[in-house]
């Protein structure tokens, strides 16, 4: 029997921000070190992966796993620089809606 | 040693009750920072705060009666938001009310951030200079078109202000760790601890429970570790907030870069040592061969004016992009006649409902149409005139253009608001996003020593 999980399911947070004007930075923090290294492992959390979600090239996108607070961080660059004529989410703080719906 | 950040931001708030604690518990020195540029470049361009008059004035005085009363330096960074000069000239003068108000005296150092073009057009032509991620390299053309430039000053500038007997310090663009480290590396103790305490506590109440508002937190310097805890007796320092807090708004999870090198808690261990407070240890700090600064910088990009309307009319959401098209070619015709060129506008149609918040990321494939769309019309021209001219003929295109299937032909947007027109305000664009090597860190940061 293999059923998915989403990861909205199996994170505590899911969140993105920005990391100064140019970058967006997306965490995903686990509750317990078992489903972190489950997640991690599943590979979902890979660079390809947010490149695709993202439309960047996967040499722009960094993925960044911090045990201490069973975390991963994924970098990547804004669509539009924070607050210039063509930006649509100052803060970045709504960017991280299509990583709720990966599933391992 | 012992010290407190006051709270996240100066104008957030902090409560009297974890101050007062704070300050009998023997810290010596308290601080908060007073700026970000997270509110996007608007604020650093029109040299504006982003938070009100009032709220500043309630958080400094309290901390200033506070400071001088216990004869401990505070220490205010990012003065005013941006940390420009005129920011800077805006949080000096109402430090200098309060003072007069409640007749306290102390020696104040003010301290610039505004680095000199010049200063910066020679760096460039030295190669000292260099992109803080994917933005082009930084030019002279760049800082002629640029509108206000800062450079965010490390420990050094602070630390001479208190070598030279500064009690309050009013900082320009500052990093917010060094807010805190200052104090504790003047004094000798290990940089990496210094550096990850002034992380922890420089966003204030972000890593105590329960998540109600801003307040203080104090952190204690030991050998080999530092504690942090809240002001406020009733709320919790957890270890999980605090180990993810060096994640926070940085594209890193453990390195946070700082003028004079590199703050790693890759393997910092945190234990919980009581219900209320945390212990860091094993943090690590990697001097820089170099020492840079970071610069920050923006550009005008125009005057923006918007008007906010909902179309509910399902024919008209079915076909809404190809309508706006239309509408701003129309719109573009009009305004030829009245000799304004539009194509010198940027004219764009952001429609709620319709991806505007991930635009071309937006992931979702096409379901139901929503029964409502919220369009904003948003316009940016060189003048106010010009802007609003051209919404003008926006809006009544938009308001009487025909689309096929049309049956309300009295009107197709609904109008929250009369009048429907706002201007908003000057549009600005970081264009400046750099480091910038430093031969003196002091170079950059003019101390003016006042006796308040």
């Amino acid at each position: 029997m293999s059923s998915k999980t989403k990861l909205a399911d199996a994170a505590k947070v899911i969140r993105s921000k920005n990391a100064g004007p140019l970058l967006l930075t997306i965490d995903v923090i686990f509750e317990d070190a078992e489903t972190y290294d489950r997640v991690l492992a599943s590979g979902i959390l890979s660079a390809e992966a947010f490149a695709g979600l993202y439309g960047v090239s996967h040499n722009e996108v960094a993925v960044m796993p911090y045990a201490q607070a069973l975390a991963v961080k994924i970098t990547l660059p804004r669509l539009h620089r924070s607050g210039g004529p063509a930006d649509t989410d100052v803060y970045g703080a709504q960017q991280h809606a299509p990583v709720l719906d990966l599933e391992f | 040693m012992r010290l407190m950040a006051c709270s996240g931001m100066i104008g957030y708030g902090f409560t009297e009750v974890a101050f007062r604690r704070g300050l009998a518990a023997g810290v010596e020195m308290i601080g908060c920072d007073a700026g970000s540029m997270d509110p996007g470049p608007y604020y650093l361009g029109t040299q504006t705060p982003f938070v009100s008059e009032q709220a500043t004035r309630r958080d400094l005085a309290i901390m200033l009666e506070g400071a001088v009363s216990a004869g401990i330096p505070m220490i205010i960074g990012s003065a005013g938001g941006g940390g420009s000069n005129a920011q800077l000239a805006w949080t000096r003068n109402i430090v200098e009310e309060i003072a007069a108000e409640k007749e306290l005296n102390f020696r104040m150092a003010v301290i610039s951030a505004e680095p000199d073009w010049d200063f910066l057009k020679a760096r460039i032509k030295a190669g000292k200079t260099a992109p803080l991620g994917p933005i082009d390299e930084l030019t002279s053309v760049t800082i002629d078109a640029t509108a206000r430039v800062v450079a965010m000053m490390g420990v050094e500038p602070l630390q001479a202000a208190l070598d030279g007997g500064a009690e309050v310090i009013i900082a320009g663009r500052c990093s917010d760790a060094a807010i805190y480290a200052a104090l504790p590396l003047m004094r000798g103790h290990d940089p990496a601890l210094a550096w990850h305490l002034g992380k922890i506590v420089e966003c204030g109440a972000q890593v105590i429970e329960p998540r109600v508002g801003q307040d203080c937190i104090i952190g204690t310097l030991g050998d080999g570790w530092f504690e942090v805890e809240p002001g406020h007796p009733e709320k919790f320092c957890t270890r999980t907030r605090v180990a993810a807090h060096t994640l926070y708004e940085n594209p890193s999870p453990s390195e946070l870069k700082e003028p004079s090198g590199i703050l790693d808690s890759a393997n910092a261990q945190f234990e919980q040592t009581d219900p209320r407070t945390v212990r860091v240890t094993a943090s690590r700090f990697r001097p820089a061969d170099v020492y840079t600064v970071k610069l920050e910088g923006v550009r005008r990009a125009g005057f923006r004016t918007i008007f906010v309307a909902g179309i509910r009319d399902p024919i008209l959401i079915s076909q809404v992009r190809d309508f706006t098209e239309t509408c701003r070619e129309r719109a573009t015709n009009d305004l030829a006649v009245l000799g304004i060129d539009a194509t010198n506008a940027i004219i764009n149609f952001r429609i709620y409902g319709e991806h505007a918040v991930m635009d071309s990321r937006e992931p979702a494939v096409a379901g139901p149409p929503p029964n409502e769309v919220c369009v904003v019309a948003d316009v940016i021209a060189e003048t106010e005139t010009e802007s609003r001219a051209v919404l003008a003929k926006v809006r009544y295109s938009m308001l009487h253009t025909d689309f096929p299937g049309r049956l309300c032909i009295s009107g197709n947007l609904a109008f929250p608001f009369s009048p429907s027109d706002i201007s908003v305000g000057e549009v600005f664009d970081f264009n400046i996003w750099h480091t910038v090597e430093l031969d003196d860190p002091l170079a950059p940061f003019p101390i003016e020593m006042v006796d308040v």
